[in-house]
């Protein structure tokens, strides 16, 4: 029954609609571990195939299962990260295991953080979030291009400034 | 006499006077503390030797080592006094330091969440205080002077306190009405009693193992057992008697820059909260309180942290239940804590928090949101509409295998954490979107502070 009834909390705000991440996010994610992966996988079955003959194929089926497992919660968890822009806040969510969404009102951001690590910044990728004065704030949006992200945080630091409100 | 004392603001000086002063002549002294306390005795002995050595000199090594660090550390201090001045002006206090990198740190005083001073035994014994204050952000942005004449720092609080409240200067301590004491008996009964919990079958576990020692005649886990009971004895009784030194004397009193908290037996520490920096409230009863119906009362302020949060975030360490309740609704404003219809999870929750689930207790009226949890324990957390920070809903899998969801308020850091946990799916979205509202409403109109105090118990 249950996780489709879960969904509704995590719905978009009426009238409204989800803006995505860009599909770079999953092909960097899956380009990551399989870069990893593969060679890990084979690593270990061959070391293993020295002590046992029939380790190698067990380490390298279960290991190819594991990798198609992680390449569609990759993608699933891809999905996951959305948000939309409202008049007086923002929502953030995200999660496909563990589910996560976040109201941030405009008038309580403190500062909004644009960030972007080697690997997200090769497939030019860029992260952007949002802090207020509570550390359990988990509004991040992942997976944006650096234009999107440069236009979205001067729009939330615009309406921060018009919104803001004294701790 | 420090010459800090005749910058004292003058109380015929006009508003927002810019003023100029420094720290204590005996402020590296109390700044070395216990570690220049344990030199100089060091050093001393050194001396006294001769005896021992048969008439020999005194250990000039000795002397030398650690006279020597004695005097780096004064004159270290003697330098950060002599380069650190403060300046009050206007609206912002700045603070110049540094002696070869030249520091200058301005702080706006409107921005600021609390102001305390406090007196450290090793500055207490010269009649010294710090004044420490917090603005908003990570606890590395408290400033902190140390040290000034108790004088000073008592007129440098009620200054800066005014400036920060928009009062204009002042100089002349606000007036203050007294809210509770706790009183001697009961802090120390309650303090005992916190004790009573897992750690005392520790206490236990050493009586048990000399007895077996004993009886099979084996001496080596006779000792152990006695070590094990002493060492633990011994940290009861030190937890013991720093809660009960750092509790001492605990007075609440209500001012017009703030609400005012005084504590300490041996370092004593006088906090002052402006009026609407309490970001959120928890009434809390640990399972050993039951019996006698003590609650006690802690806050969310910004810039407290979570580092030293036990010390400077309670605000009162032991009272009725009637008492807390009422002061806790005064403080917001007059709210009722009873009066705030609040709804369970529904009963599959109990999937997922067994037995647990029936004490999650959660609601809102206009101006707050209260969260009730705890079987043994029961804390009972408070937020108000127009401090609440951002919003969460959070769902794990089994939540999500059970069609719940959790709401969570978030505040400053500090002991506070509401929410509303195991909420059916629809439900939690739905308080969501109606605390987002209320929120909303709120921050626009601002809720006014209410005028009558509850009745000292």
């Amino acid at each position: 029954m249950a996780s489709g009834v879960t969904n509704v909390a995590f719905a978009p705000p009426p009238d409204q609609t989800w803006t995505r991440v860009s599909p770079l996010l999953a092909r960097m994610r899956r380009t990551v571990v399989i870069a990893l992966g593969i060679p890990v996988v084979a690593g270990v079955a061959v070391g293993l195939s020295f002590a046992w003959d029939t380790a190698g194929p067990i380490v390298g089926i279960i290991g190819a299962l594991v990798l198609v497992w992680a390449w569609f919660a990759i993608g699933r968890n891809f999905r996951s990260w959305r948000y939309v822009e409202r008049a007086d806040d923002m929502v953030v969510t995200h999660g496909a295991m563990f589910k996560k969404l976040t109201v941030v009102p405009y008038g309580r951001m403190q500062l909004v953080d644009v960030k972007a690590g080697p690997i997200a910044r090769s497939f030019g990728l860029v992260s952007v979030k949002l802090h207020t004065a509570a550390a359990t704030t988990d509004a991040e949006v992942r997976g944006l291009t650096p234009d999107h992200a440069g236009a979205l945080r001067d729009r939330l630091t615009a309406l921060g400034e018009a919104h803001a409100a004294g701790l | 006499m420090p010459p800090a004392s005749d910058q004292k603001t003058g109380d015929s000086a006009p508003a927002l006077a810019d003023e100029t002063f420094r720290l204590h002549p005996l402020t590296p002294i109390a700044l070395g503390g216990r570690v220049l306390g344990i030199l100089i005795v060091i050093t001393a002995l050194g001396f006294a030797e001769r005896g021992a050595s048969g008439g020999a000199s005194p250990n000039w090594i000795q002397v030398a080592i650690f006279g020597g660090l004695a005097l780096l550390l004064v004159v270290r201090g003697i330098i950060t006094v002599a380069v650190t001045s403060y300046h009050l002006l206007g609206g912002e206090l700045r603070i110049d330091s540094g002696l070869l990198q030249k520091q200058s740190k301005r702080i706006r005083l409107d921005r600021v969440q609390s102001v305390d001073v406090l007196e450290p035994l090793s500055a207490r014994i010269f009649g010294l205080a710090e004044v420490k204050v917090t603005t908003a952000g990570s606890e590395r942005a408290a400033v902190r002077l140390r040290y000034l004449a108790l004088p000073v720092a008592q007129s440098l609080r009620a200054d800066l306190l005014g400036r920060s409240t928009g009062a204009g200067e002042g100089a002349v301590e606000a007036p203050e009405r007294p809210l509770i004491t706790v009183p001697h008996g009961r802090l120390v009964g309650s303090v005992l009693l916190q004790m009573v919990s897992w750690r005392l079958l520790l206490l236990a576990l050493g009586p048990a193992l000399t007895v077996i020692g004993q009886q099979n005649g084996h001496k080596a886990t006779t000792g152990i057992g006695i070590a094990i009971f002493v060492w633990f004895a011994v940290l009861i009784a030190h937890a013991i008697w720093q809660r009960v030194n750092s509790l001492w004397e605990f007075t609440v009193t209500d001012s017009p820059d703030g609400l005012r908290v005084r504590h300490g037996l041996l370092s004593t520490t006088r906090q002052t909260v402006p009026p609407g920096k309490v970001q959120a409230i928890l009434i809390h009863q640990p399972m050993s309180w039951r019996p006698f119906g003590w609650v006690q009362v802690r806050m969310n302020v910004a810039g407290y942290g979570r580092a030293d949060s036990s010390k400077r975030t309670t605000l009162i360490p032991v009272t009725d239940r009637a008492f807390a309740e009422s002061l806790v609704g005064w403080m917001l404003g007059g709210v009722d804590l009873h009066d705030i219809p609040l709804t369970r999870p529904p009963r599959r929750a109990a999937l997922r928090a067994p037995l647990w689930w029936r004490a999650e207790w959660a609601g809102a009226d206009d101006r707050v949101f209260v969260g009730r949890h705890g079987l043994l324990s029961r804390t009972i957390d408070v937020v108000p509409h127009q401090r609440t920070q951002s919003l969460r809903l959070s769902a794990g899998p089994w939540e999500r295998a059970l069609g719940l969801a959790s709401v969570h308020l978030d505040s400053t850091p500090g002991p506070v954490r509401t929410r509303a946990a195991h909420r059916d799916a629809a439900e939690a979205r739905q308080m969501l979107d109606r605390q987002i509202d209320r929120a909303r409403t709120a921050r626009q109109i601002g809720t006014p502070q209410s005028a009558q105090a509850p009745r000292v118990s």
